[in-house]
């Protein structure tokens, strides 16, 4: 995650990379660029709160739902992690709305049967969770430019159809997609005391 | 059966939680946050049911999963606590053991591992 300053309206703009997730309570603008990732925004409108998450699950679902899935153990642990920061700030999962985009079929991105499991797995997330679903834009053949601001859950999005394949973010979340394939085996850390 | 009660304020946690340890015969209760949890537990404790194992989150709106185990061994000093939560801290973990945590695992965790850990907890 990178910071700059006053990028508009006086705000800072804070960029985050596949694999990344971002909280704040702070007026600012949150920003990242997604190919067949998913990138989940969540906002809190009485609290004033949100925040970003750029992941994938690595890898396709079963028949049965999310909860009794492996693989879907690194979606669910990923958004874990960004409602738990609204949980510490006074917030309640049951309050929060979301924007979801990305999964998009894009050379060098994950392969379709992936892309489709993340699609179904945010979604049965969502519903699961009831966590309001205020706007989407998944799927089809193209990268997205997103811009969030998480105090007032506003989304901007920009399709790039003629991404360049070099880019910085391409090649971060090519990076970032074959870790995820490579560690998808979960071990599990526990410590059970005297 | 004994009975296990699940505490953590996502329903898909929960529901995974139940879908792992069904298998090895426990009847599985499940509360929203730390204080659904405490009447979930007076409720048992009327019934007469046997409670072999509390997995409790941490951070929960209304009541944490600390404060959940403070108020627990108030009243029930020996049956196991497991805390389930994606905090990794070290002092975070120091205060569950302080409290009267019996473990401490950290999300993601494989249905397999959870099962072995509960048995182990379970006797």
């Amino acid at each position: 995650m990178i910071k700059t300053d006053n990028y508009r309206e006086g705000l800072p703009l804070y960029v985050i990379y596949p694999g990344e997730h971002f909280f704040t309570d702070q007026r600012c603008y949150v920003n990242t660029v997604s190919g067949s990732c998913l990138v989940l925004c969540l906002y809190d409108p009485h609290l004033k709160i949100g925040g970003m998450g750029h992941f994938i699950v690595p890898g396709t679902l079963g028949t049965e739902g999310i909860y009794a899935d492996e693989i879907a153990e690194h979606g669910i642990y990923n958004i874990e992690l960004l409602v738990a920061d609204f949980v510490k700030r006074g917030g309640d999962r049951r309050s929060l709305k979301a924007k979801i985009f990305g999964a998009g079929y894009v050379v060098g991105g994950a392969v379709s049967g992936v892309v489709n499991s993340n699609i179904r797995f945010i979604h049965e997330y969502l519903q699961r969770e009831a966590i309001e679903l205020m706007a989407e834009d998944l799927g089809g053949n193209f990268r997205r430019y997103l811009l969030f601001k998480p105090h007032t859950g506003e989304a901007f999005r920009k399709t790039l159809i003629n991404n360049d394949s070099n880019s910085e973010f391409v090649k971060l979340e090519k990076e970032y997609i074959d870790s995820a394939f490579r560690n998808k085996e979960i071990k599990t850390n526990y410590l059970l005391f005297e | 059966m004994k009975t296990i009660l699940v505490i953590d304020d996502s329903p898909t946690i929960r529901a995974s939680v139940e879908f792992a340890v069904k298998p090895i015969g426990m009847d599985v209760k499940q509360a929203e946050n730390g204080k659904k949890g405490l009447e979930v537990f007076s409720s048992l404790n009327s019934s007469g049911a046997e409670l072999g194992l509390v997995i409790v989150d941490v951070n929960m709106p209304e009541m944490d999963g600390i404060t959940f185990i403070k108020e627990f061994r108030k009243s029930d000093k020996f049956t196991p606590v497991l805390v389930l939560t994606t905090e990794s801290e070290e002092d975070k973990i120091k205060e569950g053991k302080c409290v009267g945590a019996s473990g401490w695992m950290i999300k993601p965790f494989k249905p397999a591992d959870l099962v072995a850990v509960v048995e182990k907890l379970v006797r």
